[in-house]
């Protein structure tokens, strides 16, 4: 199935390592709790990339969107509540940096 | 009829939330209350043929091939158990009526979340109704908006990010390499082609998200501060079905039904259960929060379903379901009573409670039940399943990890006994004089659970031969 790869296929599966890193590397530099959640959405965005080549490569499109369309609903839900919790962090602390949810130990 | 077990709780919840129902505030606790009951009633009693009939012939989920297995029918049970006696101690624990309100609507949304996690049969349905779980499980635990609060619930909305991903990549990989995101065609390719590095892959990366969903050691990092800061009911939803149904569940599910038993994966299994067993008990050892030490044996009691599904016998995976669903009972029970405890008392700092018994005889008389059973002494039901796991691995040959399961089981005892000292035993502490006894909702839900306890474990043939025995022969 996956033995002829077209030029396009190749570029998809070059971005999709780069936009993990890129994502990796949003989470691990920043301290800020909005961009770790960017991070989180760029993750996303590659494992998007990969189900959309998985559709393609096995001529499946359709069956690929509807999981797509499903999985952005979802991601949305997810990324609106996990906004909420940082905007109550923000206005708990004053501060998005991530020492503000480092106080749990042991 | 698996469909109605989903949709009823989702209809009820939209129903609830109609400006023409916004003067029955205690309707979704009765409804929560009666559905509970009715589901376990289901569980228990139906016939296996009721299952494959379509209740609800909505177009909507005809996509959605369910199937009810007889693990799906224990499951149903726990479920039923663990969320209905979260539905009356969150009434009971919460004092502001709309935090109330909004409590039940969240808890009856992951009812009907885990309800769709067990019966689906497909890896995208899967995700999606582990995310509506998970969603409502955020909200629950950030509930008070307080500082520890937010941090366990932003802990674990970033952990179940990752998780989210690794199996969302799996999935990809599956479809790229069996075309199918089905259970039974995903099993059927792994099983007929040889194998490849990205069918490797994708199986490594759907168990990492589980391992991190379930909260097995070394992936355990937000499981206790999410599980502690939560309000008293919501750690009880929690603790008690939550992480056990997206978690151990599917793993459990994924490995009969789809990826097959393999060497690596066992040692991997064996591995993560037996850590998990030593390090959660030697955690839980070192806790003076009540919530933090029952959070950590949780993650101890985890490595036994771990480590018995890791024996890849029927016997081992029977023992493994047992475990489970003993879990929902006593722990559901263990952090009704530390609900009750909190409420009556303001503080979890063990070292500043004492001799509670006295005061607060039935929680303390519960709470001896449910860390018996919990610590596997006869003839309480969590002495059995232990049993079937560590005789599952004597058979088997890991002779070793067998002894690891026992030596922990005295560890489990320690810990224990350290918490009903520290609690309920001894000199009562200074300021409780007037201590009383907690709320009847708060209190009935744990002697209702210490009692199915006692008699799960008296009536073992008929809990072994109704609900286990089926098991072990279908998979």
């Amino acid at each position: 199935m996956i033995d002829n790869l077209s030029m396009l296929l190749k570029v998809y599966l070059t971005a999709i390592p780069l936009i993990v890193l890129i994502g990796v590397y949003c989470i691990v530099v920043t301290h800020n709790l909005i961009r770790v959640l960017i991070g989180v959405e760029i993750l996303t965005k590659a494992v998007t990339l990969l189900l959309i080549i998985a559709g393609y490569v096995t001529n499946n499109t359709a069956f690929a969107q509807s999981l797509i369309i499903t999985l952005i609903v979802v991601e949305a839900v997810v990324v609106a509540t996990a906004a909420g919790v940082i905007l109550n962090v923000f206005k708990n602390n004053n501060s998005l940096h991530v020492r503000n949810i480092k106080h749990l130990r042991g | 009829m698996a469909s109605s077990l989903i949709l009823i709780p989702l209809i009820a919840v939209i129903i609830f939330n109609l400006p023409i129902m916004a003067s029955h505030k205690r309707l979704p606790l009765l409804f929560g209350v009666v559905f509970s009951l009715w589901q376990a009633w289901l569980a228990l009693f139906s016939a296996g043929s009721l299952w494959g009939n379509p209740v609800f012939p909505l177009p909507l989920l005809s996509g959605m091939h369910l199937q009810v297995t007889h693990l799906t029918l224990v499951m149903y049970l726990a479920i039923a158990i663990a969320a209905g006696s979260a539905l009356v101690i969150c009434w009971y624990t919460l004092e502001d009526g709309n935090k109330r309100f909004d409590v039940i609507n969240l808890i009856l949304l992951a009812i009907a979340g885990m309800n769709g996690v067990v019966s689906v049969t497909d890896l995208f349905t899967l995700y999606v109704f582990i995310e509506v779980v998970s969603i409502a499980s955020f909200i629950l635990i950030a509930l008070h908006k307080d500082g520890d609060a937010l941090e366990g619930s932003m802990k674990y909305i970033l952990m179940s990010a990752i998780a989210t991903l690794m199996m969302l990549s799996a999935i990809a990989l599956f479809m790229m390499t069996t075309g199918s995101t089905a259970f039974g065609e995903i099993a059927h390719a792994l099983r007929t082609q040889p194998d490849s590095l990205l069918r490797g892959t994708a199986v490594g990366l759907f168990l990492g998200g589980v391992f991190i969903k379930s909260g097995s050691v070394p992936f355990h990092g937000w499981l206790p501060d999410a599980y502690a800061s939560a309000p008293a009911g919501v750690s009880v939803l929690l603790a008690g079905i939550v992480t056990k149904t997206t978690g151990i569940y599917t793993l459990i599910r994924l490995v009969t039904a789809v990826f097959g038993f393999s060497a690596h994966l066992q040692t991997l299994l064996l591995a993560i259960g037996a850590l998990s067993i030593v390090v959660g008990a030697l955690a839980a050892l070192t806790q003076t929060d009540i919530k933090r030490m029952l959070a950590y044996s949780s993650i101890s009691q985890m490595g036994y379903i771990v480590i018995g599904l890791g024996t890849g016998t029927t016997i081992g995976v029977a023992g493994a379901v047992f475990h489970l669903l003993n879990h929902a009972i006593f722990k559901t029970q263990l952090f009704a009573n530390a609900a009750a405890v909190e409420e009556q008392t303001g503080t979890r700092n063990m070292d500043a409670l004492g001799g509670l018994a006295e005061k607060m005889p039935v929680t303390g008389i519960t709470s001896i039940i449910g860390f018996l059973s919990m610590a596997g002494v006869p003839p309480l039901s969590g002495f059995w399943s232990k049993l079937i796991i560590i005789i599952a691995l004597w058979l088997s040959g890991y002779r070793w990890y067998a002894l690891i399961a026992v030596a922990a089981s005295v560890l489990t005892l320690a810990y224990m006994l350290s918490l009903q000292r520290r609690v309920f035993f001894g000199k009562l502490a200074a300021g409780f004089e007037n201590l009383k006894e907690a709320e009847l909702g708060i209190v009935l839900p744990a002697v209702i659970l210490a009692a199915i306890s006692i008699i799960a474990g008296i009536a073992f043939p008929f809990v072994l031969h109704r609900l286990i025995l089926p098991i072990a022969a279908g998979w």
